[in-house]
């Protein structure tokens, strides 16, 4: 159970936007991509996500729990993606945000249940039909991690998700989405440029 | 920092308000007392159902009712479902850069010169049909078909969809910029969602509010329509409007009375298409919200998507042809069945035409320009009232009622302007340049706030704040920051207003009592005759105005910002 890059390298045309990049994140584990802004972090996270924009190009390869994602499409991979900005959808409440990851064929109660589990361990019990608008930072921060855990995601890719933070929630939110990441024990790959946000898994330096 | 300055802006919205309601409200009024029975100068002095009567009695009315009512409800839906899924299909791909840059020629093109070009395409003496002629055909003589002008308005209502899906795709591009949609994309990919389940469950309904109005307004108009209903509509009997319009200019002075009593039947038709246009989307909203949380993945018609790009591909072609088969009907000299080309070419159509030409133009040109210019000022206004507003966390009742300006779009123009005729005749304004300035002014100003709106509230306000902290001026931050860098789509909005005020028929008609030729109202005249070059050369100019408008629009900010690489977007 593990996300393994071996030589990975993205180019732009035909311009290298870093050196080739070899990682292994095991089950449970984040590991930390750390760089200044515009070295290729989020393009990264796109490479494995498999949404990388027309121009760049990949090598080496991407494999998770042994599958090689290079070929396989985004829709299949199984890699779930948290943002800066929360990117919950606004036309639906908290509970339709939260449904929209569930898979197809679950019944109206399980559903129910499942996201009332999910909102307790939270500590957002009775939040369902909340309107986004109305969430704080940090609570539109969970929420958006709920939602991707319960796509049932293989790995998870966090896009400098703390960063429009401010410091005291930073610490907090950080410590809540490791431990819900250790708990469901999936890789995580966090990109970041702020060393504070860094985990306790492998750390790298994209240059 | 104290940004709010409420006072001197806070009068934009009265005034563009009262700029559009009076006259939408007068005309209505004066358009509803004859269709009563009530106009003197028409001989009608009692109060009455006799105009109703008269109307709902016609024979012609059946006919025209199926014609108008197919016509506009099938232009409406087909075009928005053809605009939706084009951009479904074509988001984030190469073709989606050169769509967007297409729209802006495609638009420029009015729907009366576009009309005439797709007549010439596609009558049984059209070009198409010259193109397969004689071989593989083996026509040598056109055949006795009916294409343009048939009963059903099938022709009336492909020339509207082949306009109003470029316009409405034009407003998904704008509403498209509010929206994340390339992170919203990824997210949902990532969830494991396809893309037609992605956009019918998360991107489209976040986008649907910011089509409404645009989405009404097409309806009306295709409700409605006049000028392209005289050029490709079925004449005998022809659709409602047109129905209307010619009773209001009967030498029989009484039928006034039963076109006014129409004018009101259209109003209503026309109220009531866009409230069944609203509870559809209710219906839609209500029986989607659990289908669209049922967890599945991919629909089954996933693969269907690609078909957009055959739509899209199709009328870019059908506008081209249209545009081309013009351009060759102006410059020919003899062109005989089933030739594909013409045999002689010639100047002579447009040097022989040139002068009568020069005063509709001119007519044209000042009218557009006054108009666009006034509105854009008034628009331009009313959005910074809003911004302030918007800081002040304040909103305003007369800001709430800015909806307002979209009413001259959801309602049909012969239903007001006749009243608004009856006005300015008592009021001996009929044929001024102040009262076509006007009229003009109440159709172009919602499109330019339409095509603006969405642009100028994404401008990123810090700008000023830094710029007002520097220069401490803020009308030198004003018109030294924001203009410029709003410089593209203001121009670009005025470009809209422009070719909006060109295109108008009816408005210039009513309003200016026969004193005012325009290219437009000469070229709608000439449709209905028989010499195509002469018509061609006519619609042509009709489309070289708003061109000009829009390259205009396009190579001064290009020109300016030629060295500033963020300017480009």
């Amino acid at each position: 159970m593990s996300l393994i890059l071996q030589s990975v390298q993205i180019h732009l045309g035909s311009t290298p936007l870093f050196k080739p990049l070899d990682l292994s994140v095991p089950a449970g584990t984040i590991a930390t991509v750390m760089g200044p802004s515009g070295c290729g972090k989020s393009t990264l996270l796109a490479a494995v996500c498999g949404t990388l924009d027309p121009g760049f190009s990949l090598t080496g390869t991407i494999s998770l729990n042994n599958r090689v994602l290079n070929d396989i499409a985004v829709e299949h991979r199984k890699v779930g993606i948290l943002f800066q900005d929360d990117l919950l959808f606004p036309h639906l409440d908290v509970f339709g945000n939260m449904a929209f990851a569930l898979p197809a064929g679950m019944s109206t109660t399980a559903k129910a249940g499942r996201i009332a589990e999910s909102l307790a361990s939270a500590g957002l019990t009775g939040f369902e039909r909340r309107d986004i608008a109305t969430l704080s930072g940090g609570q539109k921060t969970r929420v958006s991690l709920l939602r991707a855990l319960l796509a049932e995601p293989e790995a998870i890719l966090l896009d400098e998700p703390f960063s429009k933070l401010d410091e005291e929630l930073r610490s907090s939110m950080r410590a809540f989405v490791f431990e819900h990441i250790h708990q469901v024990r999936i890789p995580a790959l966090l990109v970041t440029h702020n060393t504070k946000d860094s985990a306790d898994g492998t750390f790298l330096q994209l240059r | 920092m104290n940004i709010s300055r409420p006072g001197k802006l806070k009068v934009f919205p009265y005034l563009t308000l009262t700029t559009f309601l009076l006259p939408i409200l007068v005309g209505l009024i004066f358009t509803t007392i004859p269709a009563f029975g009530y106009l003197p100068a028409a001989g009608g002095s009692e109060f009455g159902f006799t105009p109703f009567l008269r109307l709902f009695s016609h024979p012609s009315l059946p006919a025209a009712l199926r014609s108008t009512i197919f016509s506009g409800v099938t232009a409406s839906i087909v075009s928005l479902t053809l605009a939706l899924w084009i951009a479904t299909a074509l988001y984030g791909t190469r073709l989606w850069k050169l769509a967007e840059f297409s729209l802006a020629p495609l638009l420029s093109l009015p729907h009366a010169a576009f009309a005439i070009g797709f007549v010439f395409l596609i009558t049984p003496s059209g070009w198409l049909l010259r193109a397969i002629s004689p071989v593989p055909s083996g026509f040598t003589h056109p055949p006795d078909w009916i294409t343009a002008g048939d009963p059903w308005a099938v022709a009336l209502t492909l020339t509207m969809i082949l306009k109003e899906t470029p316009f409405l795709l034009l407003m998904v591009f704008s509403g498209l910029n509010r929206i994340d949609v390339k992170r919203t994309v990824w997210v949902g990919r990532s969830l494991g969602y396809h893309r037609l389940r992605i956009w019918t469950r998360l991107i489209i309904p976040q986008l649907y509010p910011m089509l409404r109005l645009p989405l009404l307004a097409v309806l009306a108009y295709s409700l409605s329509v006049v000028d392209l209903a005289y050029i490709i509509g079925p004449s005998l009997p022809p659709p409602l409007a047109v129905l209307i319009d010619r009773w209001f200019n009967d030498p029989d002075i009484s039928n006034r009375l039963v076109g006014a009593a129409g004018a009101v039947f259209l109003f209503v038709i026309t109220l009531a298409c866009i409230a069944l246009t609203m509870l559809a989307e209710l219906a839609i909203k209500r029986a989607a919200t659990d289908r669209m949380l049922n967890g599945k993945r991919k629909s089954p018609f996933e693969s269907f998507i690609p078909g957009a790009r055959f739509f899209a591909g199709g009328l870019l072609l059908i506008n081209t042809l249209s545009l081309l088969v013009l351009l060759i009907w102006s410059f020919c000299g003899i062109w005989r069945f089933p030739d594909f080309l013409p045999s002689l070419y010639s100047l002579s159509n447009w040097l022989r035409h040139g002068e009568y030409m020069l005063e509709p133009l001119g007519v044209s040109v000042v009218a557009a320009l006054l108009s666009c210019i006034i509105s854009g000022i008034l628009v331009v206004g009313c959005l910074e009232n809003e911004q302030t507003l918007t800081q002040a966390r304040l909103v305003s009742i007369s800001q709430r009622s800015l909806w307002i300006i979209f009413v001259p779009l959801l309602i049909p123009q012969i239903s007001f302007l006749f009243g608004i005729q009856v006005l300015l005749v008592t009021l001996h304004l009929d044929g001024t340049w102040f009262a076509l300035v006007w009229i003009h002014l109440v159709f172009v100003l919602p499109y330019v706030f339409l095509t603006l709106a969405n642009t100028y509230r994404a401008y990123d306000q810090r700008y000023s704040h830094v710029g007002t902290t520097l220069s401490s001026s803020r009308f030198k931050t004003f018109a030294g920051i924001k203009l410029p860098i709003l410089l593209k789509p203001i121009l670009f909005s005025a470009a809209v207003g422009f070719s909006v005020s060109i295109a108008q028929y009816l408005p210039t008609l009513y309003v200016g009592n026969g004193r005012f030729a325009t290219i437009t109202t000469e070229t709608v005249n000439l449709a209905g005759g028989s010499d195509r070059r002469i018509i061609a050369v006519y619609a042509l100019c009709q489309f070289i105005l708003p061109l000009i408008a829009y390259l205009t629009a396009i190579t001064v900010p290009f020109l300016m910002h030629r060295n500033r690489q963020l300017m480009r977007n």
